[in-house]
C-alpha cells in the first residue's frame, strides 16, 4: 500500500466537534474584549480604530471595529475583560438587504465563492483551514467553487480596493438566487485598519447588500463555519440581528 | 422517347445561347443573364435526368461521325443520369448564388469571360457524362479540364493563384494521359472505341492488360477524385478559385474522377482480383485520413473545405473499393451495399460541400478573410450563412438527423461484415482501414466543430468579422436550398437508396435493395427473405406505421443476415429524426413549463471578474487544433523558426516571433522527389541538344539504324 | 571590523575610481551606513558599478516631494545610500533598468504613483493604478488627498493587454483576478499556440490599499498596525523591520530579552509560513494526503502561536522598543517542546515526499530560475537561495540579535527548479528549528521593553528576512512621531518581478505548481 495511504489511516481524527457542540481547545480563536461595566477609572485603552465607547453604562465594544490589537488587553491594571468564544456572525437585516430565512434552498450542499477584495492574508488563510483536515467543512456540505454560476454563498474578504470593485460586482451579479453575501474580517466589515481612503471602500456594504457579518482580525475558523451556518440557516441558536446603519448609496453602481 | 432527347438538346442549346450571350450581352446584364440562363438550363437537366432515371432506359445514339475514330456515340444510362443530376442540381444552387457573389467581381475583371467559361464548361461537364466512346469522352473531358482551369484562374492577378490553376492543369493532364493508355489499352482489345463494343470484349484482355487498364485508369482518374497520392494540386486550387467556382471543383468535377474510375473498372472492365479493390481500398482509405489530419490542422476555411474533400472522396472510393473486393470475392449483396454507401456518400458529398463552399464564399465575401483566426462572431451578424452553414458541418460531420451520418454509417457498417471473407489478408486490411476511418470521422468532428465555433461563435477577432452581415436574397435561397437537401437526404434515405440500387444493379448485377431497405409494406407472401414470423414481428414494433399514408418500402435501413443472426444491422434515420423532434421539443417545453414561475435576472457571462475580454483571450482556431498538429507532429513535420526580440535586455522582450514552415506529407515524400527527378532527367537530357547540326544527322543516322535493325530481328 | 573593510573597499573601488562623478560621499561606521551623493545624470553608472561590480544588492528606491530619491543597496554588513535630485521642472530621472533588471518594478511603481518619468523604461504605466486610472493624477504626491475614495471610473473598452508572442493563432489565456478556491487575486495572461504556454504577463496590484499613502500623518503606533497587517502571514517579521527602523532612528536599545524572543517568534512565524507553502506546494500537485498532513501542522503551529501569543498570526505582538508584553519562561518551554514534536513530524512527511516519484516528477525541472537571472533580478528569500544567490539578511545585513546568536546556515540549492524551491523551504525549516532551540536555551532575564521612547526627526531604514525574503521598511518621522513618508518594500513585489522568468515555456497545467513553489502573497506585493 502506499506509504501516504498508510500515513493518512493511521493519523487520528483532527477534526473539530464544532458546530454539535462547543469546541475549546487552545490556540482555536485570539478571543476579543466584552463590554463590561461601568468603572471608576475610565482611562483612554488608546484603542486604534475606536472600537471601544464609554457610555453611562459603561464600556461598550463595536466588536466590527474591532482588530485585535491588544491595546485593551495588556494594561497589566486596567484590562478589559477579553472573552474567547468565536460565535462572532450576525445576521443583518436592514432594508437594502432584508433577511430572508432560505433553510429550505439551502438544506443540501453549498457552493461556496470566495472573493478576495484585498484582504492582507490572513482572513484568507483561516478560510483556508476550513478545507483542511482540522475544520473540514466538506463534512458539513459546504464546498468552494471558482465560479459565481454555481455558487449559493458569497464570502468576502478585504476591504474591497478601487481595483476589486468590478470584479466583486461582477461575481455578485453572476450568482443566482437565493444567494447570501457573508463579509468576514473587520475589513470586509468596516475597511479595517485600511479603509475608507482613496483606494479602498468602509466595506463590502458599501457595494453590495451583506447578510451576514462575522467579526474579527481576521476572524477565526470557527466563527467563519459559525458564519456559514448562520447565513444558510443551519445555526439555529443565532437568531439576533445585527441593526446597523449603512449607506448603500452606492449599490447598483 | 423523342421529348426527352429534346430536352437535352434544349440544355445544350442553352449553354451555347447562354456563351454567345455572354459575349454579345452589355456589362450591366452580364451577372443577370449568366445566372439566369444557367439556371434555366440547369432546371431543364435536372428534368430530363429525373424523368430519364425514373424510366430507367439505357440507349446509345450516335450524333456524330468522325473521320477514321469512328461515330461519336452518346450514352445514357442510370449512372450517368444520376451524376448529371447531381451536377444539375450544384449547377443550379451555385447559377442562383452567383447572382449576388459575382458582384463583387464585377469591379476587378469582367465577367463576360467567366459567364462563357462557365455556361462551357458545364456543357463540358454533362457531355463527358453522356459520352459513350472513348473520342468524345476524352474530347468532352479534356474540354472540361480546359475550361476548369481557365475558371480557377479567373483571379489571375493573384500570383498564387495562377500558379495552383496551373499545378491543377498539368496535373490533370498527367491524369488524362494515363486514362487515355488505359482506354486505348482497351480500344486496341476490342477493336473499336465504343463503350459497347468494349464491355463485350472483356474476355480478350490478358491479366496483365486487366492489371495495366486498371492501374492506368485508377490513378489516372484518381488524380481528378483527389485521390492520395495525385492530389497535390486539390488544396492548392479550391481554394484559389472563386467561391461558386470551388463549390463546382468540389461537388461536381471531384465527382467527374469517381464516374470515370468506376466507368473504366465496373463497367467497361470490371475489377477481376480481390488485390486490385484491395488497392482501391487501401489508397482511399488513406487519402480520408492525410484529407482530415491536414483539413483538421488548417485555418484558412476554403483550404480546410479543400482538405476535406480529399477526406470525402478517400471514403467513397474506400467504399468503391470495399464493393470491388466484395464483388470479387463473390458477395455481391455486401458489394451492393458498399456501392450504395459510396455513391450515397458522393451525392452526399456534392450536397454539402456545395453548401460549405458557398457559405464559405459568403463569409469570405462579407468578412474579407478565410482566416479562421481573424473570424469568430459571424452568427450574430450573418444568422442566416451560419445556419446554414452549420447545416454543412453537421452534415459533413456525419451527425445525425443529417446526411453524412447515413451514408458514413452504410459505409462503416459494410466494412464490418468484411469478417464473411474467407481470407485473413482481407480481413486484416479491412479491420485496419474500418479503424482509420473511424478515426477520419472522429477528427472529422473535431475539424467541423473547430471550423464552426472559431468561425461563427465567440467573440470577432476582426474589424470586418464584426461588420459581416447576411448576404442577399439569391445566395440565401441557394444556401437554403443545398441545406433542406441535406437534411432531406439524412431523413429519407429509403427513398434515395432504391435510386441508387437501380443505378448500382446494372453493373453489379444484384439487387442489393432488398437486403438494405426491406419492402415491409409490400413484401410478396411466401418471400422465403421475409418469412411471414419475421415481418410479423417487425410489424409489432412498429414498422408498419405509416404504411397507409407514405408511399414506398418504408423507412427502416435494414440489412439481414442468416438465420441465426437476422439482423445484422438497422436503422431508421426518419424514426430518428421524429423523435429528435419530440425529444428536443419536448425537453424544451418540459424546461420552459418548470420555469415559467422562476425568476429571470440576465448576468454577463463570468469571465473571472476581468474588466474586459478582449478577442484575443479567446481559444484561437489555431490553439483548437493544437492537440491535434502535436499528436500528429511525425506526419505534419512542421519546422518552427523563433526569434526573439527586446528593447533594452533580455528582460523587456518585445516580440518573441515564432513561425511555422511545413510542407504537405505527400509533396515531401511524392511530389517533389519526382518533381526533382524529373526535372535532373530533363536537364541530363538537354545535354542531348549540342546545337551542332552534324550531331543531329548523327542522332538521325542512329534512328534510322536502330530501326532498320529492329524490323530486320521481326 | 567587516564594516570598516566593507567601507573600505567601497571607497576605494567606488569613490576613487569615479570621483569626479560623486558629489560628496559620507560614512557612518556605528550604523553600518555609506551615503553617496550625485547628480542624476552620473545615476545610471554608479549604480550599475554597485550592483554589477561591487555585487551590491538592491534593496529598494525611496521617492519623496522636494527631496533627493535614495536608491538604497546593501552587502558586506553595510547599507549604501545613493541620493541624487531630480530636476523638479520636467521630473526625469534617467532609468536603472538598462544597467540591472531589478530596478524596474520600482520605476514603474514611482512612474504611477509619483508620476516621475524614467528616461530610457521601455515600459512604463498601468502598472499599480490599471488602465482606468487617468493619467496626471499620482496618488503619492502631496496635493493628493488620500482619505478621499476617488470617483470611479469608466472601463475603457479599447484597452489591449502588450503582449510579445507573434505567431500564427496566438493568443492569451486569462487567468483572473477571481480564480481557484481561495487564490489571492491577481491576473495572469498566458501567451500560448495551445499547450505550451510561452509568455506570462502578470498583473498584480487589484489589493492595492494605497498603504504607504494612508500611513502618511499618523502616529508610529497607528503605522505598526499597518506595517503588521498589510501582510497577515508575515505580520511579525514586517512589524519587526518597521520596529527596527524606529528603533534606530530614535537611537532605543531593545532588552536582550525582547531581542531573545523576537527572534523566537520571527523563525515561529517563518516555519508556520513554509509549512503553509509546502501544503500549497503538495496540493497543487494534488499530493492530497501530504496536503492534509502538513495543513494539520500548519494549524497546529497557529494555535500554538495563539496560545503563545494571543493571536494566532502575531497581531499585536511588537512594539516601538520591544513585546507589549513578556512571555514567560515556562510558556516559551512548553511551546519549544511542541515546536520540536511538530518539527520531528514535518521532517518524517518530508522524506516521504523525498521519494514521492509521482510528486517528484510534477515539481522537478518545472519553473526554472537560473542563478543569472536570480542576480539580475535581483531577487531574494528562499527563491533566490534555491537558484544559487546566498542572500539571507540575517547574515548578510545582521539585525536585532541575529549578529551575536548562534551560528545560522543558510541553507542553498543551485537547481532554480521547483524542486530546490521546495527543498529549501524544508531545510530552512530545519535551520529555524535549531535557532530557536538555541536561542530558548539561555533565555535572558529582564524586562521586554524599553523604557520612555522620545521620538528624533529624521528617517532610517529597518530590516527584517521575512519568510518570503528581504523586508525593507523605510520611515521619516517627525520629533512628535508623526509618520511624514513611509515605504514598504517587501520580499514578494521583489520577487513577483522574477515570476516570469520562471513562467514561459512551460505546459499549461504546470502553472499552479510553479505558482505554489514560489509561493507569494500579493498582499503583501499589493501593499
Amino acid at each position: 500500500m502506499s506509504p501516504w495511504a498508510t500515513k493518512g489511516m493511521l493519523s487520528r481524527v483532527k477534526t473539530t466537534h464544532y458546530p454539535d457542540r462547543i469546541d475549546s481547545s487552545d490556540g482555536m480563536t485570539p478571543g476579543r474584549p466584552s463590554d463590561t461595566a461601568l468603572r471608576n477609572n475610565v482611562i483612554n485603552f488608546g484603542c486604534p480604530t475606536s472600537a471601544i465607547e464609554e457610555t453611562a453604562s459603561g464600556v461598550s465594544v463595536d466588536f466590527r471595529r474591532c482588530v485585535h490589537c491588544f491595546h485593551c488587553a495588556r494594561p497589566a491594571d486596567v484590562a478589559l475583560p477579553w472573552t474567547t468564544d468565536y460565535e462572532w456572525a450576525k445576521k443583518i437585516n436592514t432594508t437594502n438587504s432584508p433577511w430572508k430565512e432560505n433553510r429550505l434552498a439551502f438544506r443540501h450542499s453549498i457552493s461556496v465563492l470566495v472573493v478576495d477584495s484585498g484582504d492582507c492574508g490572513a482572513c484568507l488563510s483561516e478560510l483556508k483551514q476550513l478545507s483542511k483536515p482540522y475544520y473540514n467543512f466538506h463534512r458539513l456540505g459546504y464546498f468552494v467553487t471558482p465560479t459565481p454560476r454555481h455558487a449559493d454563498v458569497l464570502l468576502v474578504v478585504g476591504p474591497v480596493t478601487d481595483n476589486m470593485r468590478l470584479p466583486l460586482l461582477r461575481a455578485y451579479e453572476g450568482i443566482p438566487e437565493p444567494r447570501k453575501v457573508v463579509a468576514i474580517g473587520a475589513c470586509a466589515l468596516m475597511g479595517g485598519v485600511f479603509g475608507p481612503s482613496f483606494t479602498s471602500s468602509a466595506g463590502v456594504a458599501d457595494l453590495i447588500p451583506v447578510n451576514v457579518e462575522v467579526a474579527g482580525c481576521p476572524p477565526p475558523p470557527a466563527a467563519i463555519l459559525h458564519a456559514l451556518n448562520v447565513a444558510t440557516g443551519r445555526d439555529q441558536h443565532t437568531s439576533e440581528f445585527e441593526a446597523k446603519p449603512t449607506g448603500l448609496d452606492h449599490v447598483g453602481q | 422517347m423523342w421529348d426527352n432527347s429534346i430536352l437535352l438538346s434544349l440544355f445544350f442549346l442553352l449553354c451555347v445561347a447562354g456563351s454567345v450571350i455572354a459575349l454579345l450581352a452589355p456589362d450591366r446584364l452580364q451577372i443577370r443573364s449568366m445566372a439566369g440562363i444557367a439556371i434555366v438550363a440547369a432546371s431543364v437537366l435536372i428534368i430530363w435526368s429525373v424523368v430519364g432515371f425514373l424510366s430507367g432506359n439505357v440507349h446509345d445514339s450516335p450524333f456524330w461521325g468522325v473521320p477514321f475514330l469512328g461515330a461519336m456515340i452518346l450514352h445514357v444510362d442510370p449512372l450517368a443520369s444520376w451524376f448529371i443530376l447531381i451536377t444539375a442540381i450544384v449547377f443550379f444552387a451555385v447559377s442562383l448564388y452567383s447572382f449576388d457573389y459575382m458582384k463583387r467581381h464585377r469591379g476587378d475583371y469582367g465577367v463576360r469571360a467567366f459567364s462563357v467559361f462557365y455556361h462551357l464548361l458545364f456543357a463540358s461537364i454533362v457531355f463527358t457524362l453522356l459520352s459513350g466512346d472513348i473520342v468524345s469522352f476524352l474530347v468532352a473531358w479534356e474540354t472540361m479540364t480546359i475550361f476548369s482551369y481557365l475558371l480557377v484562374n479567373y483571379d489571375h492577378e493573384v500570383e498564387e493563384n495562377s500558379r495552383a490553376a496551373y499545378i491543377m492543369l498539368a496535373m490533370s493532364e498527367a491524369g488524362t494521359i494515363s486514362a487515355a493508355f488505359g482506354f486505348l489499352i482497351l480500344g486496341a482489345a476490342a477493336g473499336s472505341f465504343e463503350f459497347s463494343a468494349i464491355r463485350s470484349a472483356q474476355h480478350v484482355l490478358t491479366d496483365t492488360a486487366r492489371w495495366a487498364v486498371f492501374l492506368l485508369s485508377f490513378f489516372g482518374f484518381g488524380v481528378k477524385a483527389g485521390l492520395a497520392p495525385v492530389n497535390v494540386w486539390l488544396p492548392r486550387a479550391h481554394p484559389a478559385a472563386p467561391a461558386n467556382v470551388s463549390a463546382l471543383l468540389s461537388a461536381v468535377i471531384l465527382n467527374l474522377g469517381i464516374y470515370g474510375i468506376v466507368r473504366v473498372n465496373m463497367d467497361l472492365l470490371p475489377v477481376s482480383h480481390s488485390a486490385q479493390g484491395m488497392i482501391v481500398l487501401a489508397f482511399g482509405t488513406l487519402s480520408a485520413v492525410m484529407g482530415i489530419l491536414y483539413a483538421t490542422k488548417e485555418n484558412d476555411l476554403k483550404k480546410m473545405l479543400a482538405h476535406s474533400s480529399i477526406e470525402n472522396m478517400g471514403i467513397v472510393i474506400a467504399g468503391i473499393g470495399a464493393g470491388f473486393v466484395f464483388m470479387t470475392e463473390g458477395v455481391p449483396s455486401l458489394a451492393g451495399i458498399a456501392f450504395i454507401a459510396a455513391f450515397y456518400h458522393m451525392t452526399n458529398h456534392s450536397m454539402y460541400k456545395g453548401l460549405l463552399f458557398l457559405t464559405s464564399g459568403t463569409v469570405d465575401a462579407q468578412a474579407k478573410t478565410r482566416d479562421m483566426n481573424r473570424l469568430g462572431g459571424l452568427i450574430h451578424g450573418m444568422p442566416w450563412t451560419s445556419g446554414a452553414f452549420l447545416v454543412g458541418a453537421l452534415s459533413i460531420a456525419a451527425l445525425p438527423p443529417f446526411n453524412g451520418f447515413v451514408s458514413e454509417w452504410l459505409t462503416l457498417q459494410s466494412f464490418l461484415q468484411s469478417f464473411t471473407l474467407s481470407s485473413r489478408g482481407l480481413k486484416i486490411e479491412f479491420v485496419l482501414c474500418g479503424a482509420l476511418l473511424a478515426l477520419t470521422a472522429a477528427l472529422a468532428v473535431t475539424c467541423f466543430v473547430k471550423a464552426f465555433a472559431m468561425s461563427f461563435l465567440g467573440p470577432s477577432r476582426s474589424e470586418n468579422a464584426k461588420n459581416a452581415v447576411d448576404p442577399g436574397r439569391s445566395s440565401k435561397m441557394a444556401h437554403a436550398l443545398l441545406a433542406i437537401i441535406c437534411l432531406g437526404l439524412g431523413i429519407l434515405p429509403t427513398y434515395c437508396i432504391p435510386a441508387i440500387d437501380s443505378m448500382v444493379s446494372p453493373l453489379t448485377r444484384y439487387h442489393a435493395i432488398d437486403e438494405l431497405v426491406p419492402p415491409f409494406f409490400s413484401a410478396p407472401q411466401g418471400n422465403e427473405k421475409f418469412s411471414g414470423s419475421f415481418m410479423r414481428d417487425f410489424q409489432n414494433i412498429g414498422a408498419q406505421v405509416g404504411q397507409e399514408v407514405l408511399p414506398g418500402r418504408g423507412l427502416v435501413i435494414m440489412h439481414r443476415g442468416l438465420q441465426r443472426n437476422p439482423v445484422v444491422f438497422a436503422m431508421a434515420p426518419s424514426y430518428t429524426f421524429v423523435m429528435l423532434i419530440v425529444l428536443v421539443g419536448g425537453t424544451f417545453l418540459f424546461v420552459r413549463a418548470m420555469t415559467k414561475k422562476r425568476q429571470r435576472r440576465r448576468a454577463a457571462t463570468w469571465m473571472g471578474g476581468l474588466r474586459t475580454l478582449t478577442s484575443n483571450m479567446t481559444y484561437s482556431a489555431t490553439g483548437f487544433s493544437n492537440p491535434v498538429r502535436v499528436i500528429f507532429s511525425g506526419i505534419f513535420h512542421p519546422s518552427v523558426a523563433q526569434e526573439t526580440r527586446h528593447a533594452v535586455e533580455s528582460h523587456f522582450r518585445t516580440a518573441l516571433i515564432q513561425e511555422h514552415e511545413e510542407t504537405h506529407i505527400l509533396e515531401r515524400w511524392f511530389f517533389y522527389p519526382i518533381a526533382n527527378g524529373l526535372q535532373q532527367f530533363s536537364r541530363k537530357l538537354a545535354l542531348l541538344h549540342s546545337g551542332k547540326v552534324n550531331v543531329y544527322a548523327a542522332y538521325m543516322l542512329t534512328t534510322l539504324i536502330i530501326l532498320l535493325s529492329l524490323n530486320w530481328i521481326n | 571590523m567587516q564594516i570598516h573593510n566593507a567601507i573600505a573597499h567601497l571607497t576605494q573601488h567606488l569613490v576613487d575610481r569615479m570621483g569626479e562623478k560623486i558629489s560628496s560621499v559620507s560614512a557612518d561606521e556605528s550604523r553600518g551606513e555609506f551615503v553617496i551623493n550625485c547628480t542624476f545624470s552620473s545615476l545610471p553608472e554608479i549604480c550599475g558599478a554597485l550592483f554589477n561590480n561591487l555585487h551590491y544588492s538592491f534593496a529598494t528606491m525611496i521617492v519623496e516631494e522636494s527631496l533627493p530619491i535614495r536608491y538604497i543597496f546593501y552587502g558586506d554588513g553595510i547599507v549604501v545610500h545613493v541620493l541624487t535630485t531630480m530636476s523638479e521642472r520636467d521630473r526625469t530621472l534617467p532609468s536603472l533598468t538598462g544597467q540591472f533588471h531589478a530596478a524596474d518594478w520600482h520605476e514603474r511603481e514611482a512612474e504611477d504613483l509619483w508620476g516621475i518619468n524614467f528616461k530610457g523604461h521601455p515600459r512604463l504605466g498601468e502598472f499599480v493604478l490599471h488602465e482606468e486610472w487617468p493619467d496626471g493624477v499620482n496618488p503619492m504626491r502631496p496635493s493628493f488627498d488620500g482619505h478621499k475614495p476617488y470617483p470611479h471610473r469608466q472601463i475603457d473598452s479599447r484597452w489591449q493587454p502588450a503582449t510579445i508572442l507573434q505567431a500564427e493563432g496566438s493568443f492569451l489565456m486569462p487567468i483572473g483576478p477571481i480564480f481557484s478556491d481561495f487564490a489571492e487575486s491577481a491576473h495572469f495572461l498566458l501567451e500560448t499556440v495551445g499547450e505550451d504556454v510561452l509568455h506570462t504577463i502578470p498583473r498584480f496590484f487589484y489589493k492595492y490599499r494605497g498603504v504607504e499613502k494612508i500611513a502618511e500623518n499618523k502616529s508610529v503606533s497607528d503605522v505598526l498596525l499597518l506595517a503588521e497587517r498589510f501582510a497577515g502571514t508575515s505580520a511579525f517579521a514586517h512589524s519587526l523591520a518597521f520596529c527596527h527602523a524606529v528603533e534606530r532612528l530614535c537611537s532605543i536599545s531593545v532588552p536582550w530579552r525582547a531581542t531573545a524572543l523576537r527572534i523566537f517568534l520571527a523563525e515561529l512565524e517563518r516555519i508556520r509560513h513554509h509549512v503553509a507553502g509546502i501544503a500549497g506546494i503538495c496540493s497543487s500537485t494534488g499530493l492530497a494526503v501530504a496536503t492534509s498532513q502538513m495543513s494539520v501542522l500548519e494549524e497546529e503551529l497557529l494555535r500554538l502561536t495563539c496560545t503563545l501569543t494571543g493571536h494566532r498570526y502575531f497581531f499585536g505582538m511588537n512594539v516601538i522598543g520591544g513585546l507589549p508584553q513578556d512571555i514567560s519562561d515556562d510558556a516559551v518551554k512548553s511551546a519549544v517542546m511542541r515546536l520540536s514534536q511538530i518539527v520531528g513530524e514535518l521532517n518524517l512527511l518530508f522524506d516521504m515526499l523525498k521519494v514521492s516519484g509521482s510528486f517528484l516528477d510534477r515539481i522537478e525541472e518545472v519553473g526554472i530560475v537560473t542563478e543569472e537571472k536570480a542576480r539580475s533580478l535581483g531577487l531574494v528569500g528562499p527563491i533566490a537561495r534555491a537558484s544559487g544567490v546566498p542572500i539571507d539578511l540575517r547574515t548578510s545585513l545582521p539585525y536585532g540579535g541575529y549578529a551575536t546568536a548562534p551560528q545560522l546556515s543558510v541553507p542553498q540549492e543551485s537547481e532554480g527548479d521547483g524542486y530546490a524551491r521546495l527543498r529549501v523551504l524544508m531545510q530552512e525549516i530545519e535551520s529555524s528549528g535549531t535557532i530557536i532551540s538555541r536561542i530558548t536555551a539561555k533565555m535572558p532575564d529582564g524586562p521586554v521593553k524599553a523604557g520612555a521612547i522620545r521620538f528624533v526627526s529624521g528617517s532610517a531604514l529597518g530590516w527584517s528576512e521575512a519568510p518570503l525574503g528581504a523586508s525593507f521598511h523605510w520611515i521619516r518621522i517627525d520629533k512628535n512621531g508623526t509618520v511624514l513618508r513611509y515605504r514598504i518594500t517587501p520580499p514578494s513585489f521583489t520577487n513577483w518581478l522574477g515570476f516570469h522568468a520562471a513562467a514561459e515555456n512551460f505546459a499549461f497545467q504546470d502553472f499552479p505548481i510553479i505558482m505554489a513553489t514560489f509561493g507569494l502573497s500579493n498582499a503583501e506585493c499589493d501593499r
